[in-house]
């Protein structure tokens, strides 16, 4: 039995991969700080309750993961069941410079941080579950 | 791990162009009273530098890399007189070379925060890894 049997490891490995996948949007946003016309990305939000349902419900019919969303069902990488993760170009930003650059380090900061935090929270929640289970098993330590 | 992995590598290409272009500006402002040595004759040209965001084949990722170094076309020599001048022309006039230190020492500030901010960025994706690693300890 791996911890990928139980449906709630499951979602929190969805989502901290989620949240690695994001981090490197944000920091390819900041590397590009200073490129000419680039626009800032980010993932789409999603709904990690919903996919901890989905998950409970086909428990029996195997692994389900969250992996980056294509534009078409035939690119590398693309799933075609299950929830996607899909990049976007941030349509919105606080300012735009002359070259056409929309990336404002301090937004970005924001969100790495937020990323951070929420990646920490699960890796906590991941490690509670497993003395949870510890516990039952009852192994002294 | 691959993600977060991905993501050092990038800040790290991020920290490189910013790099590179603290080594044009240096280049610009050693060179701001290099004049010509023939009557007549252009001074230094002050180097431009700009970035572009490209995929790299080796990691599947788009890293930031150095897009074009050119020449400033744009701005004017500001001239001087100064007859005694090796690049004097014959009514005296020296072209001196068109960068304007304030504006280099802008440009330097910039790649300087925007590489402590690639850093910074690094920072956040090691400690996620760092955190990923820790899970395994007790």
């Amino acid at each position: 039995m791996s911890t990928q049997s139980i449906s709630l490891f499951q979602a929190l490995g969805a989502k901290m991969d989620f949240l690695s996948q994001r981090q490197v949007l944000i920091n390819q946003n900041v590397a590009n700080a200073d490129t000419p016309g680039y626009k800032p990305r980010d993932l789409k939000d999603m709904d990690f309750g919903k996919i901890l349902g989905d998950i409970n419900k086909n428990a029996s019919n195997g692994v389900q993961q969250v992996s980056l969303g294509g534009t078409a069902g035939k690119h590398i990488g693309a799933s075609a069941s299950g929830e996607t993760a899909k990049v976007e170009k941030q349509r919105e930003t606080y300012e735009a410079t002359l070259s056409g650059n929309s990336v404002v380090l301090e937004e970005q900061l924001v969100k790495s941080n937020q990323n951070n935090m929420d990646y920490n929270l699960m890796a906590n929640l991941y490690q509670k579950n497993v003395g949870l289970i510890r516990t039952a098993i009852g192994s002294n330590r | 791990m691959t993600d977060i992995m991905n993501a050092i590598n990038i800040s790290a290409a991020g920290m490189q162009t910013q790099g590179a272009r603290v080594r044009v500006i240096t280049e610009n402002i050693a060179n701001a009273n290099t004049t010509g040595d023939t009557p007549g004759a252009d001074p230094y040209r002050r180097q431009t530098i700009s970035f572009e965001n490209e995929m790299n084949k080796e990691l599947g990722i788009n890293l930031v890399k150095v897009g074009a170094i050119g020449v400033d076309m744009e701005s004017d020599f500001p001239i001087e007189y100064r007859p005694d001048h090796p690049a004097a022309d014959e009514n005296g006039y020296v072209k001196l070379p068109n960068v304007k230190t304030l504006i280099e020492m802008q440009d330097a500030r910039e790649a300087q925060r925007s590489y402590e901010a690639n850093l910074g960025m690094l920072e956040q994706a090691r400690s996620m890894a760092q955190r990923t690693i820790d899970m395994l300890r007790n």
